[in-house]
């Protein structure tokens, strides 16, 4: 596409930005000097703009992900009461390098992806974004060899200095309309285009760091080398800071916070920039940490940007603006340094590639972070730590999920947790869940009583495409809390609408103690289905507990399976439990001949926002609240951190 | 109505600085008040009273008469906060025990005579949770008055309150500052568990690590990190001795 090109005088250039600060219409930032270093920050006079900078600490992001922004506020006092808090005003940015608009638009495609971010794309619509080709190359960037040097799209307006006056490429109608209102320019002559490339070239030079292999080359080379020794010799030195992500502009993981007022009136949740670095980003409620290690999460950080990213959206989401290298301490983040020292080295390992579930069309706009009011209706105690709660979704209409699905539980002043669905799917607006007391949300849950309101968003995630089972036998495994979502498919190919459809059906299910096993009044209704085997073990039995079935862990079930209800080739077998039952439940279901293809898990992660946008529940590059938490064994074990 | 819980606030050794921070809420302290009965608070009102369930407790243990008071405060309170650096690790207290007691007093107080007085009769300075178990922790010196309204809040819920586990450098990249070893000083914030929005850095002071130590100064990656910067490992003892006098990392659930 050809773009429009103007030139303005610098001096009304100044006049320019001098007339948008006094008009008070716009927000008008940009970038200023902060000491030897540079910021974005409002401005109270084009004076203040250092057009000329070559990096500011942190990348404009922090104007469309704030640091700390609120999405809801809350009442404590009233039964429910929540809204979102979105408060934003005509903002224009001046002086964002091309870099960092490749960055936004990258940002983009992640926070208006299927479920689009409402509080995101408000302040994207909002912002006007007034560009500038780069003049001075601070020491760390490596964007030439990034091609994102300069850009084509992604500004209203972009400035190039050609000496005495600026040519203004025109990116949009908005950026067109703002200059025809407030500036005095001029047609560019040929010359002045001219001027542009010459000084886009003049700056080339200027870039120290150089990358020794091609961009598009990034990924293949970390995924062979997966398994190298640099990802733990750089962790050795690394300090779990996190600076590298928090002044990075393709970062855009979140955490959730919850504050209430001294009065326990009321109450905000806010959500605050996150590292991957840092340990307790995979923490879920139960006090697991997926990614437990510094070298895991060295080399998750890397590869997020040079494999995970560019399978999704292919781009590799890092452009080589050389923040993270001058942040790092130990100076071992720098992308640009270890992708060349990796290039010095080949690898035959080759852990596969990562699969991404296939892009639907947006699902919903603009409403991802308010949950709709529900009430308790129900509570019944299985045990002194887990309860099956009742609820119902106050505008009456129906939940509409999947069995394995999930939804997030809001209990305001205490935070939100995901729980798997424990019905089957029906016309309802009721469903049950079951709560394990391991938390904040989940004790304050167990408190409350029939009647009092909480907050849900869903249902969330992947759940099981019962057709696709249709014909055969069916075979479920499940360990402890596992058997909550799989109460819900179980029942659901029970119903007697649903079961001619499916062949006999086997289930095992195994705790680790007697009165840990939930549901019970469903497994003693599955038993006596005659076409049903239901089998159930227990790990342990004190002598004071009344137990007269099988003693001994999940696996010493299989032998009991009847071997003629097993035609493995056309066996379905579903396992989900905890993270360490999986690779020897697996094991026994390889041994009965069951193909990998017909074998799914359900797997827990920390799963905060439940719609892929805040990062932590990823496996490897798989968001396991978006593409999970039912997954194909088969595609599943291609991805190293999933067991 | 249900009773609102009964609060008292105490000091051992320290400047009442973490007290004045509490005060310093103004009129968010009314918003406290509709929560909870202050029942004893030296600092800003005459009346006490020992019937309490709430115990909030500043300064550090430096004397066996302190020891005895700072064990009937446990024994009358459900629940024991400790306030700040002082209350929480010892802090600045902690400098002294470089030194045997006996050699503080003389340097201190000359060859006077002190022998039975018990007001001088000190030990080395313990923090809190070396005498008796403590339930909540606000951090700092002073401490950040949004986290003290946060553990409060949290209490007054009955959850656990979220206390960073991670590094000053996240809040302090956040606030957009210059690295102070960019600066050419150097700083703890990067070992300091961070909660106090990275004040100092923020005002141009580096981090003194009042906030407890998250990683171990002598081993874990500062030696690479001072080679680099060209500092010796003196500088950063020194520093550490500020408020982390004689203490390894912070655990977990501090």
């Amino acid at each position: 596409m050809k773009q429009i090109v103007k030139t303005i005088t610098k001096k009304d250039f100044s006049t320019f930005v001098n007339t948008l600060i006094k008009d008070g219409s716009y927000d008008v930032v940009g970038v200023q000097a902060k000491g030897k270093c540079y910021v974005f920050d409002t401005l109270s006079s084009a004076e203040e703009l250092r057009l000329n900078y070559d990096v500011t600490i942190l990348p404009p992001k922090k104007y469309f992900l704030p640091q700390y922004e609120m999405l809801l506020k809350f009442s404590l006092q009233k039964p429910y009461e929540a809204k979102e808090t979105i408060t934003d005003s005509p903002r224009i940015i001046i002086g964002v390098h091309p870099y960092d608009i490749i960055a936004l638009e990258q940002t983009d495609r992640h926070y208006f992806d299927q479920q689009q971010d409402n509080f995101y794309k408000k302040r994207r619509e909002n912002t006007l974004i007034i560009g500038v080709d780069i003049q001075n190359v601070s020491e760390r960037s490596f964007a030439a060899s990034m091609n994102t040097n300069t850009t084509e799209t992604g500004f209203d307006l972009l400035l190039t200095d050609i000496g005495t006056s600026y040519a203004v490429t025109i990116g949009s109608e908005k950026g067109e309309k703002l200059l025809k209102k407030y500036a005095t320019v001029k047609d560019a002559s040929s010359t002045d285009l001219t001027k542009i490339k010459t000084a886009r070239n003049a700056v080339l030079k200027k870039y120290k760091q150089k990358m020794k292999i091609e961009k598009k080359d990034w990924s293949s080379l970390l995924v062979a080398n997966y398994e190298h020794a640099i990802w733990e010799e750089h962790a050795d030195v690394c300090m779990e800071c996190s600076s590298c992500t928090m002044v990075c502009p393709t970062c855009f993981c979140y955490d959730v916070k919850e504050d209430v007022s001294l009065n326990l009136k009321q109450g905000n949740r806010t959500r605050t920039w996150d590292g991957c670095m840092l340990k307790d980003f995979t923490k879920v409620g139960s006090g697991e940490v997926f990614r437990d290690e510094v070298k895991e999460r060295y080399r998750h950080r890397f590869f997020r940007k040079g494999n995970y990213l560019p399978a999704r959206y292919g781009f590799i989401a890092c452009v080589g603006c050389g923040r993270c290298g001058s942040a790092c301490l130990p100076d071992i983040a720098d992308p640009c340094n270890l992708i060349n020292e990796l290039a010095h080295f080949s690898s035959e390992n080759d852990p596969g590639k990562y699969f991404i579930k296939e892009e639907n069309e947006v699902l919903e706009k603009g409403i991802i972070h308010l949950p709709r009011s529900a009430t308790i209706k129900n509570i019944t105690h299985f045990n002194e730590l887990d309860s099956l709660f009742e609820i119902e979704l106050d505008d009456k209409k129906p939940l509409g999920h999947k069995p394995g699905q999930f939804v997030e539980i809001s209990v305001f002043g205490y935070g939100e947790a995901p729980f798997g669905i424990s019905t089957p799917p029906g016309n309802t607006p009721i469903f049950e869940i079951m709560v394990r007391q391991v938390g904040n949300v989940t004790k304050k849950l167990c408190s409350l009583q029939p009647g009092d309101k909480i907050g849900i968003r869903g249902p969330l995630g992947n759940g099981f495409d019962t057709k696709s089972f249709e014909g055969k036998t069916l075979l479920f495994t499940s360990g402890g809390t596992g058997m909550v979502p799989m109460r819900s498919i179980i029942n659901h190919v029970l119903n007697p609408k649903e079961r001619n459809k499916f062949k006999d059906i086997i289930i095992l299910y195994g705790a680790k103690r007697p009165k840990e096993i939930t549901f019970m009044d469903d497994v003693d209704r599955w038993k006596k289905i005659h076409d049903v085997q239901c089998e159930l073990t227990v790990d342990r039995c004190e002598p004071s507990e009344c137990w007269g079935g099988c003693t001994g862990l999940i696996t010493t079930l299989f032998p009991k399976i009847q071997a003629d209800k097993l035609d493995s080739k056309n066996t379905i077998s579903i396992v989900i439990g905890p993270p360490v039952m999986y690779k020897f439940v697996i094991k026994c279901l390889q041994t009965l001949g069951i193909p990998d293809d017909n074998i799914y898990v359900s797997l827990e992660r920390r799963m905060k926002c439940g719609v892929a946008k805040c990062g932590h529940c990823q496996i490897n590059g798989v968001y396991v609240c978006k593409e999970g938490p039912v997954f194909n064994y088969a595609q599943l074990k291609q991805l190293p951190e999933a067991f | 109505m249900k009773q609102k819980p009964r609060v008292a606030v105490f000091d051992f050794a320290d400047c009442e600085g973490c007290e004045l921070e509490i005060a310093d809420l103004e009129e968010e302290v009314l918003d406290l008040l509709e929560i909870a009965d202050v029942v004893s608070f030296r600092e800003v009102m005459k009346e006490h009273s020992d019937d309490y369930d709430i115990a909030i407790v500043e300064g550090s243990i430096m004397r066996p008469m302190d020891e005895k008071r700072l064990r009937s405060i446990r024994n009358h309170a459900k629940i024991l906060v400790a306030l700040g650096a002082c209350a929480t690790m010892g802090g600045v207290n902690k400098i002294r025990n470089q030194w045997m007691p006996d050699e503080v007093i003389k340097e201190v107080y000359g060859d006077t005579n002190l022998k039975g007085n018990e007001l001088f009769d000190v030990f080395q300075t313990k923090a809190l949770n070396e005498v008796v178990p403590v339930d909540y922790y606000v951090h700092g010196c002073p401490i950040d008055r949004d986290e003290f309204k946060s553990v409060i809040t949290a209490i007054a819920l009955g959850k656990k309150p979220d206390i960073p586990r991670y590094p000053v450098c996240v809040e302090c990249k956040k606030n957009e500052n210059i690295c102070q070893f960019e600066l050419g000083s150097f700083c703890l914030g990067p070992i300091t568990r961070a909660g106090c929005k990275a004040i100092c850095p923020t005002h141009n002071s580096p981090c003194e690590g009042c906030r407890g130590l998250i990683k171990k100064a002598e081993t874990d990656c500062v030696k690479e990190v001072l080679e680099r910067y060209k500092l010796s490992y003196e500088d950063i003892r020194r520093r550490c001795t500020m408020y982390n006098y004689g203490r390894k990392e912070c655990s977990y659930d501090e």
